[in-house]
């Protein structure tokens, strides 16, 4: 007690200054930037959670990936025209079972290992037995029988029927290829080290916090597609997880960000003044659309798949919920998928043609405002597990011609569940994928992610066709008629082009899309303010 | 020798207490999550494979077994309490990675702003309560008295961004997320010290205001004692009981009621480890991390009640007294 008598300063005075000294400390900590930044901070909005880009699906661990390793191809994100990568030429056989790529002699991994065929032998046969861990690249390895080593430089990939779509799936970040070491590991321990050829190579991972990559001594094989060679520009990329919206946009005004993911679309007005740019582009696939389960009763029925087609205002549904950069969607494909061909005039929105089609198939409308026929009432519903908002302002849409559409938001879970045992009217999700192929997977019923059910052997008799179609001129002949097909019988209701929209702050340059709407950073640079 | 004794047999049901709650959370939380409908590691694996999940049996068998899945529930139960005394908390389905692992990773910088924020929550709170004891005028501590509410009043999801615009985005003095940058602890912890702080301040004022109606503080005031050692040296001590009671609740509160502040400052920690394997389905992690807060908690509580019979004499083992008296008596 004696102790706290002798005492000159109040001890609550000394906490409180000891508390401000350690704020005034940090505050230097933190200090700003006045010329050319060599390290970019990326504001990303999740945890990457797994760093191997053949097993991940988040868009965020795309991202990164992307950085970290190169692919076989490459692909223009603008005319869908496949050019060299690490493959110097690639030719195929008549049928699409057979591929065989040339390899540039020059390129090595970041642990100093060669490119050989080997190597692509490597990891086609262990991205094969990874089967379910890397769901997306076993559906572009569909049919995998083999790769043989022709020699050093050449490799041929084998498959037991048509894959058209995996010259393209070759130049996607799924397919890039890992040094052989990395395709020794486990599942798990590829997701914490990935070892690849391109720009960067991962220098930390801190799991809910961060990932940095640093650039690659040395690297001098990007694609014709980017705008220089050599090096990357900037010396590091950070990117900051940062799942809160408003933490984002705010940091990217103050500076503590140059780069985010995910701009909200409330917030394209702010930020489309000179002193920032917006990145926008549709992700290629199947948009965010109702996808019917044709077993069920109503469902079965055309004529109300029809109404509901005309009976949705995809413009409003686009300026309710989408992004105002991206156009609304306008076929099965969305804009960016290379083979697309719009349906717009088909899928104009027109109440009283929709209402129209349901009472010449004689549903009448009810004393409650939906329709009814034979005592059924005109009631249907849609499993999803998100885009709640896209099926709420479809939901109230179709309630205008007596549509009633019941919205069953569930967990990933629950999704999946759903899907496994059929139980459903409609489903809705989007599916991201860079080759129209994706129509197959979607409708076919010998596809193991049929989601779609329909019994119609003409279109099924497309679909195996186009897969089987070496010719692109041919194969997109297909492909446009399946789209009008889909549409003529309305086996899919478009909803909403799934977008990617980014933001940077104007002295950001050389930020691009690559063909699956995934950033490359290989090309940018941060100029003095 | 025999105070010794007398400390165990105190002690003694009180470990037992703590083993019963750890048994008991894990066994409450096995069948909370084993009787939710829908199967967890479809689940998991679908919001690990996005819109390319396929969900082949065989696969999904194969991966039961590697996730401890299989079996009946009995044997799941008892297999997983099995592996829970051998330090093995599973792996996570939805990343791969040992359970353990995640929470030693997670838990210390959670660890660092709760403690952080109950260190600024209580001498907040203790210095409102003094300036409100050495208040001249009534209106003032009035005043005073009604400021530590809102710290409860306000959602910490407001608190940190107002706190965010301000000191990072406003006057750029301290990260506004991660755990990477230095200070990136400040803003989250008084985040979090706001309620905290507001629910000390209720239990702590109140005890504080009580005494200082009693007769001794009567005397000491008639003595002329100075309002600042009558405090120090007669209200704080009798504050202490009740004080460090509701520090054992806040301390289970903070232990688990980080998961807002984590998100709002994009931290990593328990909280967001927990909400991100809620929303994955992920019942090894989720297992995991409710055993871990719940021994926290149990052993936070086991420190009350040891530091009970410490300050407080009359709450000492019963035993202990009329032994003392006996020895003192014999001497």
């Amino acid at each position: 007690m004696n102790a706290i008598k002798k005492r000159s300063t109040p001890w609550w005075v000394t906490s409180v200054s000891v508390i401000a000294s350690v704020g005034l400390l940090t505050s230097c900590a933190s200090g700003g930037d006045a010329e050319g930044k060599t390290d970019v901070v990326f504001a990303v909005k999740d945890d990457p959670v797994c760093l191997d880009p053949q097993q991940v699906t988040i868009t965020t661990a795309l991202n990164i990936g992307r950085q970290v390793v190169d692919s076989l191809l490459d692909q223009d994100a603008e005319t869908g025209e496949l050019v060299p990568w690490l493959a110097e030429t690639w030719k195929t056989n008549d049928d699409l079972t057979s591929f065989t790529f040339t390899l540039r002699d020059d390129v090595t991994f970041s642990d100093d290992t060669k490119l050989t065929a080997d190597v692509v032998k490597a990891n086609f046969d262990a991205l094969n037995a990874l089967g379910a861990d890397a769901s997306l690249a076993s559906q572009y390895l569909a049919g995998y029988e083999s790769t043989e080593v022709v020699d050093d430089s050449t490799v041929t990939v084998n498959f037991s029927q048509p894959n058209a779509q995996f010259l393209q799936g070759s130049s996607t970040i799924t397919l890039g290829l890992v040094g052989e070491a990395t395709t020794k590991l486990s599942a798990e321990d590829r997701c914490q080290t990935v070892v690849g050829s391109g720009p960067f190579t991962v220098d930390s991972y801190v799991p809910n916090d961060s990932a940095v990559l640093a650039k690659r001594e040395g690297y001098d094989w990007a694609s014709k597609l980017r705008n220089h060679t050599g090096e990357a520009l900037v010396e590091t990329i950070t990117f900051a997880i940062t799942p809160e919206n408003s933490v984002r946009t705010g940091g990217l005004q103050s500076g503590e960000f140059d780069i985010i993911q995910d701009l909200p679309a409330a917030d394209e007005e702010r930020f489309g003044t000179d002193d920032y740019t917006i990145y926008a582009r549709a992700n290629p696939g199947v948009p965010t659309s109702l996808i019917p389960n044709t077993e069920r009763p109503i469902v079965a029925d055309e004529a109300v798949r029809k109404a509901i087609l005309q009976g949705t205002d995809r413009t409003e549904i686009n300026d309710l919920t989408g992004s105002s950069l991206v156009e609304p969607a306008s076929s099965a494909l969305s804009s960016a998928t290379p083979g697309y061909v719009s349906q717009a005039d088909k899928m104009k929105y027109n109440e009283d043609a929709a209402a129209k089609t349901l009472e010449d198939a004689g549903w009448t409308l009810g004393s409650d405002g939906i329709r009814e026929k034979d005592g059924q009432k005109l009631s249907v519903s849609v499993t999803a597990f998100y885009g709640q908002d896209v099926l709420e302002a479809a939901q109230i849409q179709l309630k205008k011609i007596g549509v009633d559409l019941k919205l069953n938001i569930v967990t990933a879970g629950d999704f999946f569940g759903v899907v496994a045992s059929k139980d459903y009217d409609f489903l809705s999700a989007s599916l991201t994928r860079t080759d129209p192929d994706v129509l197959r997977v979607l409708f076919s019923p010998e596809s193991s992610a049929a989601w779609g059910i329909v019994d119609d052997a003409a279109l099924e008799s497309m679909l195996q066709e186009q897969a089987r179609t070496a010719d692109e001129t041919a194969r997109n002949a297909i492909i446009a008629d399946i789209q009008s097909s889909l549409i003529e019988h309305a086996y899919l209701v478009p909803l909403l082009e799934v977008a990617q929209v980014h933001a940077s702050t104007a002295n950001v340059k050389g930020l691009e899309f690559d063909s699956s709407s995934r950033l490359v950073m290989y090309d940018v640079a941060v100029d003095a303010k | 020798m025999a105070r010794i004794n007398v400390w165990v047999f105190y002690l003694l049901p009180k470990l037992g207490q703590f083993l019963f709650v750890i048994l008991a959370t894990y066994t409450l939380t096995f069948v909370l999550i084993h009787f939710l409908p829908g199967d967890p590691l479809v689940a998991a694996l679908a919001s690990k494979s996005g819109d390319s999940a396929v969900l082949d049996p065989a696969v999904l068998d194969a991966q039961r077994v590697k996730y401890g899945l299989d079996g009946s529930l009995w044997e799941q139960y008892f297999g997983h309490l099995l592996a829970l005394f051998r330090g093995d908390l599973g792996i996570s389905i939805s990343t791969g990675v040992s359970v353990t692992d995640m929470i030693a990773r997670a838990l210390p910088h959670s660890a660092q702003i709760a403690s952080l924020a109950l260190v600024i929550g209580v001498i907040g709170a203790v210095i409102i309560t003094f300036l409100a004891f050495a208040a001249p005028w009534p209106w003032l501590r009035n005043l005073l008295m009604q400021i530590p509410p809102f710290g409860v009043a306000i959602p910490a999801f407001l608190s940190g961004i107002l706190l965010i615009t301000i000191f990072s985005f406003g006057l750029d003095w301290l990260p506004s997320s991660g755990v990477r940058s230095p200070g990136s602890q400040i803003l989250p912890a008084i985040t979090l010290a706001l309620p905290v702080g507001a629910i000390f301040f209720q239990v702590f004022s109140s005890a504080v205001f009580d005494a200082m109606s009693s007769s001794y503080v009567f005397t000491a005031e008639a003595k002329g004692v100075p309002p600042r050692s009558i405090f120090i040296k007669h209200l704080l001590r009798n504050a202490l009981l009740p004080s460090v009671t509701i520090l054992g609740l806040l301390i289970g509160y903070l232990a688990g009621g980080t998961a807002v502040v984590e998100t709002v400052f994009s931290r990593d920690g328990i909280g967001r480890m927990t909400v991100n394997a809620v929303l994955a389905r992920d019942i090894n992690v989720i297992q995991g991390v409710v055993l871990v807060v719940g021994a926290t908690y149990a052993i936070v509580n086991l420190l009350v009640d040891i530091a009970y019979g410490v300050i407080d004499p009359r709450t000492r083992p019963a035993a202990a007294k009329p032994s003392r008296k006996a020895q003192e008596v014999g001497a």
